[in-house]
């Protein structure tokens, strides 16, 4: 377990950047201050950060901003990007209207 | 509840899935294979290039042939193949439910293979949410299936095989691609691939990036500047160009999110989130495999080897191989496998700088960097040779995989040797006849055919040419050198096409014989400048 007081006293304040007004999730419109502003805030992990800024939400559920979010939350926390715990993959893997998960009654194809 | 069992259910009809269920559908397993795609192949229907390696491998066979061939394979072994079907949910017993249409179907499969292959890497640079910024995947799918071009000027961002391939196909396309850079201070990907397009005029910056991507509804230009060894902006180093397009090629992630949802056990590893594996492709969860990108990002020849030793493996853990049988054939694959991961570009040498060739000798630097071997240079490899008679010039400088010269020429010019990697050595004791077959086999297109006095003062030089429209004899152009200069009038003496050469012409120049060894590609005279 991260001690996270620790960690945070480490990195020590967030400072703004020239750049923080990037987007890097498109599909929910998260930016690189807003993740490297919740890094500050207590959050380490890509499960907590999508819960929380809801990076890696929308339609292509983080395909094209998941590296680079872990490499943003790495940088931050002065660490190389595996000591950022990826999200916990769930189904469904790809978005899917409600109206066809609602009716799923296990039907198989014929 | 109703599910469906299939004795094997494999997700992505790609190299790797399509070759798996082929191999373990010939010993009588009934494989079912999900692709979310509308069409089979994955990438192989956008590879127009031909491929390397050796027969075995199906090198000097273009990407699209292969998936023609692995695709009728596929249907003559009775793999039932379901296009438009989206797997959505893996789960640890070995249950799929896959959308297809507008609902949820149930699958149970007796052993499951993940071939789900991989997906684009992204940079964030200011403007690179604008339209005009793609993936050079994208920019391939543009083209090579859907014919449209995917813009007029672009700049393309990587310099690994992707990067280098594509930027050649866009200009075979028609598009102007005004520079190729890349973060890092040296070139990743083949350097004949690089040679192709810098000789074409594309100039290569190296130890550059994008800093910004201008326009205010969609890419009018873009910036790019030169990163220290800090990877900051040095100052003073802006560059801009005026383009439509932004190509990324900055690498593919495994999408290997099915595996995890499995339980699987998964590694964290520089190339991506990939599940632990043994070399059959036995994941930890017994009964499920993966094979091809998604366990590591590879190449197309090497994912269809991981998928025929997965359905061999396959084959034997649901009792339709026998053990001996198993390993007689993985035995077989694992020797193909590991000779497409020998030399300069294996997988063990990531990251490494290798100075010599096998043979010790330096490699070029400057292919290195600016895309080209320089004049200096090329002299000092062995498919290099001075001759006055018709012979291959084969500039061919770096221990890559790949063979196919050797068997093309039939009259004992060429030779590699039992090891695939070896550079090509041209042999003066034995007559080159002109035919040309190793100008057209060259997956690099690195092969030239030079012979001096044609006339008084004058000899000729035959080049791999793939674009079109075609020169005629008699047109007046001229000759570009390695780094797509200038170097001299020209004229062309030939044009050969033929079914043997599989789409690669061959274009014959006369040049002055000093001109002999720079000229190495064409332009007809109202697009090339003399600087």
């Amino acid at each position: 377990m991260i001690d996270i007081r620790q960690k945070l006293e480490e990195i020590g304040a967030f400072e703004p950047h020239a750049d923080d007004g990037l987007l890097v999730c498109r599909c929910e419109e998260v930016t690189k201050g807003e993740i490297r502003k919740a890094v500050h805030e207590g959050i380490f992990t890509i499960e907590e950060m999508r819960r929380y800024l809801r990076n890696g939400m929308g339609l292509c559920q983080g395909q094209t901003c998941g590296r680079l979010v872990k490499s943003i939350m790495a940088a931050e926390l002065k660490e190389t990007p595996d000591y950022v715990e990826p999200a916990s993959a769930r189904a469904p893997m790809r978005p899917i209207e409600m109206e066809i998960l609602g009716k799923d009654q296990g039907g198989a194809y014929e | 509840m109703d599910i469906r069992r299939y004795d094997m259910i494999v997700i992505g009809a790609g190299p790797a899935g399509l070759s798996a269920a082929i191999e373990a559908a010939k010993h009588g397993v009934k494989p079912i294979v999900f692709d979310e795609n509308a069409r089979p192949g994955g990438q192989l229907f956008k590879q127009i290039h031909k491929f390397f390696g050796s027969k075995e491998h199906k090198a000097k066979i273009r990407g699209f042939k292969i998936g023609e061939e692995l695709l009728a394979e596929a249907e003559k072994f009775g793999v039932e193949v379901v296009l438009n079907a989206t797997v959505v949910g893996l789960y640890p017993d070995k249950e799929v439910t896959v959308k297809i249409g507008d609902e949820i179907q149930h699958f149970k499969g007796d052993s499951i293979l993940v071939a789900t292959g991989a997906s684009e890497n992204m940079v964030n640079f200011k403007g690179w949410t604008l339209p005009g910024v793609i993936g050079a995947g994208a920019a391939q799918t543009m083209m090579n299936l859907h014919h449209i071009l995917p813009g007029k000027k672009v700049l393309m961002l990587g310099s690994g095989n992707v990067g280098l391939v594509v930027s050649f196909q866009l200009m075979q396309a028609g598009c102007e691609v005004v520079a190729l850079c890349d973060a890092a201070p040296r070139i990743g990907g083949y350097g004949v691939h690089a040679a192709k397009v810098a000789r074409c005029g594309v100039p290569f910056y190296l130890s550059h990036t994008i800093i910004e991507a201008e326009g205010d509804e969609y890419v009018t230009g873009v910036t790019i500047g030169e990163v220290g060894p800090d990877w900051k902006i040095i100052p003073g180093t802006k560059k801009h160009f005026d383009v439509d397009t932004i190509c990324l090629a900055v690498g593919l992630s495994p999408m290997s999110q099915l595996l995890d949802q499995a339980g699987c056990r998964m590694k964290d590893t520089r190339g991506g989130f990939v599940p632990e594996c043994d070399a059959e492709g036995q994941t930890s969860v017994p009964g499920i495999y993966a094979a091809g990108d998604v366990s590591g990002i590879e190449e197309a020849s090497s994912a269809m080897i991981e998928g025929r030793i997965s359905g061999i493996t396959i084959a034997e853990y649901l009792g339709f191989a026998e053990n001996e049988e198993k390993e007689s054939r993985i035995n077989e694959l694992e020797v193909q496998l590991d000779t497409l991961r020998q030399g300069m570009f294996a997988p063990a040498n990531r990251g490494k700088k290798i100075e010599k060739t096998e043979e010790g000798i330096a490699i070029s630097e400057n292919l290195l960097v600016k895309g080209f071997v320089s004049d200096e240079e090329i002299g000092r490899f062995p498919g290099v040779t001075k001759q006055r008679k018709i012979h291959p010039v084969m500039e061919c400088t770096q221990n890559i995989p790949c063979n196919p010269c050797q068997d093309a020429c039939k009259r004992g010019c060429i030779s590699i040797g039992s090891n695939i990697t070896s550079l090509p050595v041209v042999d003066k004791e034995h007559e080159c006849i002109g035919c040309g077959l190793c100008v057209a086999s060259c997956s690099g297109q690195a092969i030239f055919l030079v012979e001096e006095d044609v006339e008084p003062g004058y000899g000729e030089v035959t080049m791999p040419y793939e674009f079109m429209p075609l020169p005629v004899v008699g047109e007046k152009g001229i000759a570009c050198g390695r780094d797509g200069r200038a170097v001299c009038d020209c004229e062309v003496t030939k044009v050969r096409t033929s079914p043997a050469f599989d789409h690669t012409n061959l274009l014959t120049i006369k040049v002055p014989n000093d001109m002999l060894m720079k000229a190495r590609f064409y332009r007809a005279k109202k697009e090339a400048a003399y600087d």
